[in-house]
């Protein structure tokens, strides 16, 4: 057991090698219960359930939003792939937002398609944008992951898998046109 | 005083301050209903490591959630400014940093761990992996290495993607 007598409410220290000082600061809940905590912290059912009826509650909600981002997000295409930096900073700020989200709303297979998206949009750079068929396929699979939530995920798996050998294909071609 | 452990729930929550630091304004939204339904009281928010730096210096927050990627400060650079900032001018270099990212790949991950984060949440996130990974971080001590150009967590510890299964790094 540690003894917190030795350890003040900033921080104790043990001096080894010179330059190297190994620090312990009392955890916050210590800080905040004084002699009121008994460790270890133990988790609580009720909040858990409390936190995970937020998000059920926050689902329809943020379906709306990922109906009206998947229609921005065709409309984008194609200013993005003609040269235009706004739509193209635009697209990818959305496909970043749904691949962080949707997979927390219901919404698994939505965010690894744009999770797909972004990281080719990430490793391509600039080159991305020269052709729009890799986002095009992208964008009618996240409209149809959306749209028919109960598909058969082993075909929506199959069509992630081919997204990717598209990618990589493109990456194949990039690299031999130097 | 009692003598069974103590539940980490919303009484004990309501003392808590949390910044969140996150570009998007929907995960924000998420974050700070989550935090709520926790029984956070007190939420600041900031819409990336700049306007984190100024949060953290005017609130002092128990607890940073942060994004990796952001402009134009992202939160590995805001954690590095965070850890090196100076507790003489009433700062809490100490504060537990969690990352919340999509990035769950090896580079991230070491980057992440050497600039101080104190813990690594993968994107889709999950009700289950935030209350654990705020539950242990407000619950163990902060153990801190410092050395002239460093102060955090070990640089050398095994860092991985809170709930994922993944090997740490």
């Amino acid at each position: 057991m540690t003894d917190l007598s030795k350890t003040t409410h900033a921080e104790s220290a043990e001096q080894t090698p010179p330059e190297v000082r190994f620090i312990r600061v009392p955890s916050i809940a210590e800080r905040k219960l004084g002699a009121d905590y008994v460790a270890p912290m133990r988790l609580d059912p009720r909040v858990l359930n409390q936190m995970q009826s937020t998000i059920k509650g926050l689902e329809a909600r943020y379906g709306d939003s990922l109906r009206e981002q998947v229609r921005a997000l065709l409309t984008l295409v194609e200013p993005a792939c003609s040269g235009d930096a706004e739509a193209r900073g635009r697209l990818y700020a959305i496909l970043h937002d749904m691949r962080g989200l949707a997979g927390t709303f219901g919404h698994p297979m939505v965010g690894r398609f744009a999770n797909s998206l972004c990281l080719y949009i990430e490793s391509a750079g600039t080159t991305a944008w020269h052709d729009d068929t890799i986002f095009r396929f992208h964008l009618d699979a996240i409209r149809e992951a959306l749209e028919s939530p109960g598909a058969d995920p082993a075909i929506t798996l199959e069509t992630l898998n081919a997204l990717q050998k598209l990618i990589a294909a493109s990456a194949t071609e990039r690299r031999r046109q130097g | 005083m009692t003598s069974s452990p103590t539940r980490a729930d919303a009484d004990f929550f309501r003392r808590l301050k949390v910044l969140v630091v996150e570009d998007s304004a929907e995960m924000r939204r998420l974050l700070a209903a989550l935090l709520e339904s926790m029984g956070v009281e007190q939420i600041f928010e900031a819409p990336d490591g700049l306007g984190g730096l100024d949060a953290f210096a005017e609130h002092r927050p128990d607890i940073i959630i942060t994004d990796g990627s952001m402009q134009p400060m992202d939160g590995f650079e805001m954690t590095h400014r965070v850890r090196a900032a100076n507790a003489a001018d009433g700062a809490n270099p100490d504060v537990p940093i969690l990352m919340i990212s999509g990035h769950i790949g090896r580079e991230s991950i070491v980057h992440a761990r050497d600039q101080g984060v104190t813990d690594y949440l993968p994107k889709p996130l999950s009700a289950g992996v935030l209350y654990e990974a705020i539950v242990a971080a407000v619950s163990k001590p902060i153990h801190f290495v410092e050395t002239p150009d460093y102060r955090g967590p070990s640089p050398k510890r095994r860092l991985s993607p809170r709930g994922t299964g993944d090997t740490a790094v």
